[in-house]
């Protein structure tokens, strides 16, 4: 069976005009139906990646379909609802009449307006300027705005970006919400929390690059677990840890080993080390959190990045 | 285009700073050029000095000089209004960061500045008709209330004057919409649109009129070829103070006006389909 893709990217770079290289090399799929994050640090080229494949920026070398045309077309805009950075909406208008603004540009039926406002919970206050709106009421008219054309792929950058904890829940529910019919979502953070709790599979960025991708169960896997001993005394814990594993693959933390090795090997390490005398009081696998993951894979490529001089 | 003209359209109405600036532009041109100047005319100070006595000055601001009046006046207020107008429509989308919003919709970047040009060109059209308009009756009324007796210019010589007007404000409006598209900045393009209008072309175009080198540039800059065009409008009285020179006959204007009209449109439409959007 053939896989389709909402998004597909092949070698996409940019390079700014001030030497400044945001997206190199980027090789992304996002598969139709799918809730994808697009997880990284800031200044990682999310944004610019995002930008690129709503057709704002010309990647400066490699390609990609969006919704099965080209960035920026008008076929590929005709499936496509986009929020990138910013909610940017015309500050003297109302919530409203901003809608009714961009289903003109559109061609969207004004009936769509109501249904959309409705959608994300903004109708009653429809009417109010929009250089009078709260942050989040701002998000939830740029996602309004996406979703006039009732798009197959929605791309959200950053969607919870200043956002209270309740505006937060509120938007991932909201997100969860607007996958119904088989609608692809494209969704940028920098949250861990939120891509694990809304999205199917994930793609870490760093220095522009993609440093890896799959679903989050994957990506936890990716960083093996780690087993966890209290043990005392500790000097001799220690010394017989260090000498069965290689020592840095032992660390202690507040009393508590943290030991990087295969989690099967906890019945032979306990045996041995009360064998030698040692108290064993508390010893556990504990998965590697995908936060650990996430600052192993952004660390390097983000420092390199970092060094790599602009032209 | 069509889509982008109707957004334009509902943006431009619901935006109350065009409605200020065209109302200041009325209560301009109507105060200073008409009311005010009537008022001092028909009653002049004692001291009052000038060639032509003020009961002929004051006819001015009748009918059968509706046509120089309006078009001098403006050539001032009215280019300044214009400018502002067209850096505000392209400058402030890049300011809030709305062309975003607009280009992730559905027209393509030449169809989103189509639609503007197209209703820059009817808003133009519209001032044109409401200026000639609110003038006219002002005329009128003046004219009525001094109890004088005067003519209106003819059918050829409205629609003249019209087209020139028309012309005029185009190019000045086309102007502001391409700096604002240069420069991304309101206060940017607003500044260089008035700076190049009050410093440009009026005080060192004046200053430096008669050395030849600077003559034959001021040839080719869009003020001097407006103020040719608007000299085939004399007044109907002859006003020593007010003769100017002309550099250009009036065709030669009316053609560097279009050609300007045509490169501040087709700068603008290239620039916005070439350059990328990035964020604040």
């Amino acid at each position: 069976m053939t896989q389709t893709f909402a998004v597909d990217t092949h070698g996409l770079t940019k390079r700014y005009s001030t030497g400044v290289l945001a997206v190199s090399d980027l090789n992304l799929r996002v598969r139709a139906g799918e809730v994808y994050g697009f997880l990284g640090p800031n200044g990682a080229g999310k944004t610019t990646t995002l930008r690129m494949l709503s057709g704002l920026l010309r990647p400066t070398s490699g390609t990609a379909t969006v919704a099965g045309a080209v960035p920026g077309s008008s076929g590929s805009l005709a499936k496509l609802g986009a929020m990138v950075e910013t909610p940017a909406f015309y500050p003297y208008l109302s919530g409203r009449d901003n809608l009714r603004v961009m289903a003109r540009y559109c061609s969207a039926a004004k009936a769509r307006i109501e249904p959309v406002l409705e959608q994300v919970d903004l109708a009653s206050r429809a009417r109010h300027k929009f250089k009078t709106y709260s942050t989040g009421m701002k998000q939830r008219l740029g996602v309004a705005a996406a979703l006039l054309k009732d798009p197959e792929l929605l791309i959200l950058d950053e969607p919870t970006s200043g956002l209270d904890p309740q505006g937060t829940v509120e938007m991932r529910a909201l997100i969860k919400d607007l996958r119904t019919g088989g609608r692809t979502v494209l969704l940028s953070s920098h949250l861990l929390n939120e891509v694990e709790l809304t999205c199917d599979r994930v793609g870490v960025i760093a220095g522009g690059k993609l440093v890896a991708e799959g679903t989050v169960d994957e990506l936890r896997g990716r960083g093996g677990a780690a087993l966890l001993v209290r043990a005392e005394p500790i000097d001799q814990a220690r010394r017989l840890l260090e000498s069965l594993l290689k020592p840095e693959n032992v660390q202690l933390k507040e009393g508590l080993f943290s030991l990087t090795v295969e989690p099967s090997q906890a019945a032979s390490i306990n045996r041995r080390l009360v064998a030698d005398g040692v108290d064993v009081s508390e010893l556990r696998v504990s998965e590697r959190s995908l936060e650990d993951v996430f600052l192993q894979l952004t660390e390097a490529p983000t420092s390199q990045a970092r060094k790599e001089p602009s032209a | 285009m069509i889509a982008s003209l109707r957004a334009e359209a509902l943006k431009s109405r619901k935006r109350w700073a065009n409605w200020i600036l065209f109302g200041i532009l009325l209560l301009a041109l109507l105060l200073l050029g008409y009311v005010i100047t009537y008022l001092v005319l028909r009653n002049p100070p004692q001291r009052f000095e000038s060639q032509v006595p003020a009961s002929v000055l004051k006819r001015e601001v009748f009918p059968e000089n509706l046509l120089p009046n309006v078009l001098t006046g403006m050539s001032t207020i009215g280019a300044a209004i214009m400018i502002i107008f067209g850096s505000l429509s392209t400058a402030s989308e890049f300011g809030w960061l709305t062309v975003q919003t607009i280009l992730v919709q559905k027209p393509g970047r030449t169809a989103v500045l189509a639609g503007k040009l197209a209703l820059l060109a009817i808003v133009t059209l519209l001032v044109t008709i409401i200026v000639l308009a609110a003038t006219a009756l002002t005329s009128y009324i003046l004219v009525s209330i001094d109890g004088s007796s005067s003519n209106w210019p003819s059918t050829t010589a409205l629609l003249k004057g019209f087209g020139a007007l028309w012309l005029e404000l185009s190019v000045w409006t086309a102007f502001g919409m391409f700096l604002g598209v240069a420069f991304r900045s309101t206060a940017a393009a607003i500044g260089g649109g008035l700076t190049y209008l009050f410093v440009g072309e009026a005080l060192l175009g004046q200053l430096f009129r008669n050395t030849d080198v600077v003559k034959e540039v001021l040839k080719f800059l869009p003020g001097v070829n407006a103020s040719a065009v608007n000299a085939t409008f004399p007044l109907t009285f002859r006003n020593p103070n007010a003769i100017t020179t002309q550099l250009v006959d009036a065709g030669r204007g009316v053609i560097t006006l279009g050609v300007y009209l045509v490169v501040f449109t087709v700068l603008a439409l290239w620039i916005f389909r070439q350059r990328d959007v990035t964020g604040a």
